[in-house]
């Protein structure tokens, strides 16, 4: 009787296991599935010329160079205003603003904030960097489009990586005769540190994906020159991508898939450099 | 203060050591609920004063008003005056900063930094404005915890290796190396075995010849073993405080007898 209940509660525990491999496997398979068809479309257009020529109206001579110097622009811009902007925020929030009900609305409006749709944060783009600053539609405007974007994202990540530090560091560090910011500075930001670029991390892999804030602001689809500055017009490897899937001829279309490798190639050589980046601050900081 | 020798200290009497710290009429509440209750006290230097009691009796929100550790939980309200030296540490002017560099803490649960053993003790110091030899410090402050001949050739890894006994010798180090002169010991045994507790206390009995020792613990045989003074708190109300010996040998009030015979508590 006993064993038999005991045989039974095993089970359930077999299943579970079962079920949660299964729903693991299969965001796997999806990604799989989706690489080999885009690899099997796009690999035969894939090579050096593909990344050297600005697009064109012959399949054969077309190449995404401009396209990807907007993205990398682009990332280089967004993350060198969004990530400190959003972790000082962050580290305001948690460590130094007093907890009391406007805490307490921003922290609510910030989570609201990260759920608004892209595309609206492309009209407030529109309106606010491209024709009230007069920024026009350059990358500069774009990368601003794309802060306000992910700022929220890396504020609530950044915020959950500090709350995660055991109180008992700052205590240490406070009975030690440290301010707030000695403390901050160099025992809680520290131990924070993989938490937060965790965070960045998902940030970015979302700003290089997103195409409907740029299209709103107005990014070119068809641009023959590589940005010089933040002050220039720009494309970027999304809008390329969609620009070559929607027209009629087959070849543009397996240009398209060649250009979501390049796409995937990117995301996934800036994810393994913020994950090595975070793995050496794990070290340093054991 | 320094031309006292040890054996003067030792004969020194309550009345006459000379205190470093003055509990005047202190009532701390949380909101509005009171957890210590118009509490006076003097705490004579070099000596190790012990305060007692059961849980919840606000020994250690006591502990904490004397480097005010307590400012950090929101609403919390403090009434009455704490004297270091004989000034106020809650005086308008006074930077609480200040008065954590002078007042060291050694905590419940041992807490190193995730950071080396030397980089524990060395931090204290370097941010202070310590411009001497931080390596002679570091060393020194390791003696004097005790925990050198364990660490001496591994200063470099990581403290977090090191078994929780030997982490809260290094809590007491790097409390040490701030060159205080009151260290608070909050429970610091509570989380070790038996053999690190001894050790701790043992050590104890030689940092009081240098600093004076306040220790919160809830438990008596500590107390009665290492402590000069006791001060038996319920509910926030000191009930007695005098010399250990008498506290637990000859107590002036009923619930102190009770609860240092282990009627209740």
């Amino acid at each position: 009787m006993r064993s038999d209940r005991l045989r039974r509660r095993h089970a359930t525990t077999k299943c579970f296991r079962l079920l949660c491999a299964a729903v693991a496997w299969a965001g796997i398979v999806i990604l799989a599935v989706l690489l080999f068809h885009v690899s099997r479309e796009g690999i035969r257009w894939l090579d050096l010329q593909f990344l050297t020529e600005f697009p064109s109206r012959f399949p054969e001579q077309a190449g995404i160079k401009s396209a990807l110097w907007g993205t990398v622009w682009l990332i280089i811009l967004t993350a060198g205003i969004s990530i400190p902007v959003g972790v000082a925020a962050a580290i305001y929030l948690e460590e130094f603003s007093p907890k009391n009900r406007l805490s307490q609305l921003i922290e609510v409006n910030i989570g609201n904030l990260a759920g608004v749709p892209s595309i609206v944060y492309g009209i407030l783009g529109l309106v606010l960097f491209v024709r009230f600053l007069a920024l026009g539609r350059s990358v500069l405007a774009g990368s601003l489009t794309m802060t306000l974007l992910i700022l929220p994202v890396i504020i609530i990540a950044a915020r959950e990586a500090l709350r995660a530090v055991p109180d008992s560091i700052r205590q240490a560090a406070f009975a030690l005769g440290a301010t707030r910011w000695q403390a901050v500075r160099a025992q809680v930001l520290p131990v924070a540190l993989p938490g937060i670029l965790t965070g960045v991390i998902l940030a970015m892999s979302r700003a290089i994906g997103e195409t409907a804030p740029l299209v709103m602001i107005g990014a070119l689809t068809y641009v023959a020159f590589v940005p010089e500055g933040p002050m220039d017009a720009f494309t970027a490897l999304p809008i390329q991508i969609f620009n070559w899937a929607s027209r009629p001829q087959e070849n543009f279309h397996q240009l398209a898939a060649a250009g979501i490798i390049v796409l995937l190639v990117t995301l996934l050589l800036m994810n393994a450099t913020a994950v090595w980046i975070r793995q050496r601050a794990e070290r340093t900081g054991r | 203060m320094n031309t006292l020798t040890k054996s003067d200290a030792q004969t020194l009497s309550t009345e006459q050591a000379r205190p470093v710290l003055d509990v005047i009429d202190v009532t701390i509440r949380y909101g509005e609920k009171p957890a210590i209750n118009k509490v006076s006290l003097s705490i004579p230097q070099h000596r190790i004063t012990a305060i007692i009691g059961p849980s919840g009796c606000g020994k250690s929100t006591l502990l904490r008003a004397f480097n005010r550790m307590n400012d950090f939980i929101p609403n919390v309200g403090m009434e009455g005056q704490i004297l270091y030296m004989g000034s106020d540490i809650y005086a308008r002017q006074v930077d609480p900063v200040e008065v954590r560099r002078r007042i060291g803490m050694v905590f419940q649960k041992p807490n190193p930094f995730p950071k080396s053993i030397f980089q524990n003790v060395a931090w204290g110091p370097s941010i202070n404005g310590f411009s001497g030899n931080l390596e002679a410090r570091v060393e020194q402050s390791i003696r004097r915890a005790a925990l050198w001949e364990e660490v001496s050739d591994r200063l470099h890894e990581s403290a977090l290796a090191l078994s929780g006994g030997q982490q809260q010798r290094l809590c007491i180090a790097r409390a040490l190396a701030m060159e205080p002169d009151v260290i608070l010991m909050d429970e610091p045994c509570s989380a070790l075995d038996p053999v690190s507790t001894a050790r701790i206390e043992d050590l104890m009995f030689e940092l009081k010849e240098r600093y004076t020792i306040v220790i919160v613990t809830h438990n008596m045989q500590q107390a009665a073993r290492v402590s000069n003074l006791t001060a038996f708190l319920e509910n926030g109300s000191l009930v007695e405080f005098g010399e250990t010996d008498q506290v637990f040998t000859r107590p002036q009030h009923k619930r102190t007898e009770d609860y240092v015979t282990g009627r209740f508590g």
